[in-house]
C-alpha cells in the first residue's frame, strides 16, 4: 500500500515538473530609463532584462573573443543597442550554419554575426535594417601562388576554401566551380584561413573585412580582389518577434542618428570612410 | 520450448483434438478470427493510411499532404480504428473462456495487435486534423527539394562506407598488434602499448580528428593528400582515415585481448603439452577459438563507426568527399529545410540495419554447436 501511493506521488511530482519545464518564461519588458527620447517600447526577451544573442565569436572584427571578453564591431554595436531598450547582453556560442533556424526556433533572441541579408534566409528570420555594407574578398597565399592575381586567375585544379553557410560559398559555387575551381568547406572560417596559409587551399573567398583583419594574424596572406557584392549586414530576430525587431531598429536608427555609430565604426575601421547613410543626420 | 510462443502460429491445434463439445471447438476457432481482424485493422491502420498517402504522389510535398487528408484515407483509418476497437472488446472479453491454450494467446494477440491499432490509428487522426500537417510534411518530407540531390547523396554514402570499413578494417589489424603487445609477459613492452589504448580510449574521437588534422596537417605541414593515378583524396580525407584507424585500434585491441584471455587457460597447457611452442600454441588452438568470440564485439564496433564518420564534419572537406551527414548539413545550411535530415536518416538506416543484420547471422552461424545460455 505504501509503495502505492509513494509511486502515485511520484507520478504525479513528475508530471508537474514536465509541465512546468514545458512553459516558456517569456514577461514583457519596459525599456528602463535611459538617454533616449523614443516613446515606451514593448517588445518581449527570452529571458526578462536580457538580450540573448547569438554568434560565432570567430570573426574579427566584427565579434571574437580577446582576453576572456566579447570585442567588435557588431558586439559594440548590438550591446550599445541592448543598453538603450534595458537589457544586457548574454552571448551565446553557435555554428553559422544552423545560426539562423536557431534564432527562429527561439534558441536565443537576436544573431549578430555579421550576416548578409539574403532572401533565403529572409524566408525564416526577420533581418533589421542594414548595419554594414560588405564585399566579399579572394584571399590568396602569395608565397605559395604568387600568380593568381584575381578571380580570372582562378581555374582548373585551384581548390577555394569557403565557410559553410555563407555567402561567400554561394558565390564561390556560382562563380569559380564554372571556371573549373572546386570548392572545400569548413565549418569555420578561421580554419579556411590556417589551411590557406599552409597551403592546403589556393584560395578563400570570405567577407572582406573579418579576411583582412584575419590575415594580420597569418603570414604571406593577401587579399587580391575585391569582388563587389553588395551585401549588406543585418541583425537577425525570430519572425515570431516582430515587436523587438521593430524595437531594436528604432535605437538602431537612434545609434546612427547621434554619431554612436560614427564612433563605433572608426574603432574598428580607422582610416576608412563612414558610408553617407550611416553618418550622424 | 515455450508454448505459447507457438500457439499463434497457423498449425493445427492438435488440442482441439482432444475436445468433446462442438460449442468448444467453435469457441476456439473463433479465436483465429479475433487474431485476423487484429491484423487487419493495424495492416489498415498504420499500413493502409501509409500506402494511401504515398499513392498520391510525393513531389512536390502537397500531394503528400493531400493524399494524407484524402477521403480514401480517411475511410482506411476509421475502419482500421473500428477493427482495432472489435479486436480489443472481443479479446479480452473472450479469452478467458478459450478452452485451449493455443486459442488462448491467439485471443490476447488479436487484443493487442487492436490497441497498437488504435493507438497508432489515433495519433495520425490526430496530426491529421488538429496538427499542422503541411509545415511538417514541408519541412521534414519534402521530396521536392531533394531533387538534384540524390546523386550527392549516394555518394555520401559511399564516402560514410569507405572511411568506416577502411577505419575498421586497418584497426582490426593495429589492434590484434597492440593486443599480443598488451599480453606481453614483459612490462617493457605492455606499457607504451598500454598508454596508446589509455590514450585513444579516453580522448574523444572528435578532438582526436581537431588535433591530427589542425595540428599536424595544417599546424605542422605534414598534409598526406594522395593523388595516385585515379584516387585522389585530401589530406583531410587520409587524415580522417588514419584517425579512424588508430582510434578503432585502440578499441580492437581491448577487444582482442579480452577475447582471447577468456580462453580457458586449458586450452594453451593443452596445446603446450603436445610439442607446440607458445607462437605455434596461440596461432593454432587459442587464437581460432577467440575469433569467434571477438567477431561480435568488432562488428558492433563497426556498426558504431559507421555513425561516428560523421565526425569529419569538423574537417575541410572537398565536395566529393562529404560523407552522409555533411552532404544533410550543407542541404540544410542552404535551404533551411530539415527533409535533408530525414534523408541522412534513411541512409543510415540502410547502411547500418543490413550490417546489424549480417551481424547476427554471422554470429549465429559462429555459434552454431555452441551451447551456451541463450542456446
Amino acid at each position: 500500500m505504501a509503495t502505492r501511493k509513494a509511486r502515485l506521488l511520484m507520478g504525479v511530482l513528475f508530471s508537474l515538473v514536465l509541465v512546468a519545464g514545458a512553459c516558456a518564461e517569456e514577461q514583457p519588458v519596459e525599456p528602463g530609463d535611459g538617454e533616449t527620447e523614443s516613446p515606451a517600447l514593448e517588445f518581449t526577451t527570452i529571458q526578462e532584462g536580457v538580450l540573448q544573442v547569438g554568434s560565432c565569436l570567430d570573426y574579427p572584427p566584427f565579434e571574437s573573443v580577446e582576453g576572456g571578453d566579447e570585442v567588435g564591431f557588431d558586439v559594440d554595436l548590438i550591446e550599445e543597442m541592448a543598453s538603450r531598450l534595458g537589457l544586457e547582453v548574454e552571448w551565446v556560442t553557435a555554428d553559422f550554419d544552423t545560426i539562423f533556424t536557431a534564432v527562429a526556433g527561439g534558441e536565443f533572441d537576436a544573431v549578430a554575426a555579421a550576416s548578409t541579408i539574403t532572401e533565403e534566409r529572409e524566408q525564416i528570420v526577420d533581418f533589421s535594417e542594414p548595419y554594414y555594407n560588405s564585399r566579399q574578398a579572394l584571399v590568396v597565399n602569395t608565397e605559395e601562388t604568387p600568380d593568381i592575381a584575381g578571380v580570372a586567375d582562378v581555374g582548373e585544379g585551384d581548390i577555394i576554401g569557403v565557410q559553410r553557410g555563407t555567402t561567400g560559398k554561394a558565390w564561390a559555387e556560382d562563380n569559380l566551380v564554372p571556371q573549373g575551381a572546386e570548392i572545400r568547406t569548413f565549418q569555420g572560417a578561421p580554419a579556411a584561413f590556417q589551411d590557406l596559409a599552409a597551403g592546403g587551399v589556393t584560395a578563400v573567398v570570405n567577407d572582406e573585412p573579418s579576411s583582412a583583419e584575419i590575415i594580420t594574424e597569418l603570414p604571406g596572406l593577401e587579399i587580391v580582389e575585391a569582388i563587389d557584392t553588395d551585401e549588406k549586414y543585418g541583425f537577425a530576430f525570430s519572425p515570431e518577434n516582430p515587436e523587438l525587431t521593430e524595437a531594436m531598429n528604432q535605437v538602431l536608427a537612434e545609434v546612427i542618428a547621434d554619431g554612436t555609430y560614427q564612433e563605433i565604426f572608426q574603432r574598428y575601421f580607422p582610416g576608412v570612410e563612414v558610408p553617407p547613410e550611416f553618418q550622424p543626420s | 520450448m515455450w508454448e505459447g510462443s507457438m500457439a499463434v502460429t497457423g498449425q493445427p491445434d492438435s488440442q482441439l483434438d482432444r475436445l468433446e463439445s462442438t460449442a468448444e471447438r467453435r469457441l476456439a476457432r473463433s479465436a483465429a478470427m479475433i487474431l485476423g481482424v487484429g491484423i487487419a485493422s493495424i495492416v489498415l491502420a498504420l499500413g493502409g493510411t501509409l500506402v494511401s498517402t504515398l499513392a498520391n504522389g510525393i513531389v512536390p510535398y502537397q500531394r503528400l499532404v493531400e493524399g494524407l487528408r484524402s477521403t480514401p484515407t480517411e475511410v482506411i483509418l476509421d475502419v482500421g480504428l473500428g477493427l482495432g476497437a472489435v479486436a480489443i472488446a472481443l479479446g479480452f472479453a473472450m479469452y478467458r473462456r478459450m478452452p485451449t491454450k493455443r486459442s488462448r494467446e491467439q485471443s490476447i494477440a488479436g487484443a493487442v495487435l487492436g490497441i497498437q491499432a488504435v493507438v497508432v490509428g489515433l495519433i495520425i487522426l490526430v496530426f491529421r486534423t488538429f496538427g499542422d500537417p503541411d509545415l511538417f510534411i514541408k519541412l521534414f518530407f519534402n521530396a521536392g527539394i531533394l531533387e538534384g540531390h540524390l546523386g550527392a547523396f549516394v555518394r555520401g554514402a559511399l564516402n560514410t562506407i569507405i572511411l568506416a570499413v577502411t577505419g575498421e578494417l586497418g584497426g582490426i589489424i593495429v589492434g590484434l598488434l597492440l593486443a599480443m603487445l598488451a599480453m606481453s609477459k614483459r612490462a617493457v613492452v605492455r606499457a607504451p602499448a598500454r598508454v596508446y589504448i589509455n590514450f585513444f580510449r579516453g580522448t574523444p574521437l572528435i578532438w582526436q580528428l581537431s588535433v591530427f588534422y589542425f595540428g599536424f596537417a595544417i599546424g605542422l605541414g605534414i598534409r598526406p593528400a594522395i593523388d595516385v593515378g585515379p584516387i585522389q583524396l585530401s589530406s583531410a580525407y587520409t587524415i580522417a582515415v588514419i584517425v579512424f584507424i588508430l582510434n578503432t585500434g585502440a578499441y580492437a585491441a581491448e577487444v582482442f585481448r579480452a577475447g582471447i584471455q577468456s580462453i580457458e587457460r586449458g586450452q594453451l597447457e593443452a596445446a603446450r603439452s603436445l610439442g607446440m611452442s607458445y607462437p605455434q600454441a596461440m596461432r593454432y588452438a587459442v587464437i581460432p577459438q577467440a575469433v569467434r568470440r571477438v567477431i561480435p564485439p568488432l562488428m558492433n564496433e563497426f556498426v558504431i563507426l559507421i555513425k561516428d564518420t560523421s565526425l569529419v564534419l569538423i574537417l575541410g572537406l572537398a565536395t566529393g568527399e562529404l560523407e552522409l551527414y555533411t552532404t544533410a548539413r550543407e542541404g540544410y545550411s542552404d535551404t533551411f529545410n530539415a527533409s535533408f535530415y530525414t534523408a541522412a536518416a534513411i541512409g543510415y538506416l540502410a547502411i547500418t540495419l543490413p550490417s546489424i543484420w549480417a551481424v547476427n547471422r554471422l554470429e549465429r552461424r559462429l555459434r552454431s554447436g555452441l551451447v551456451g545460455v541463450g542456446a
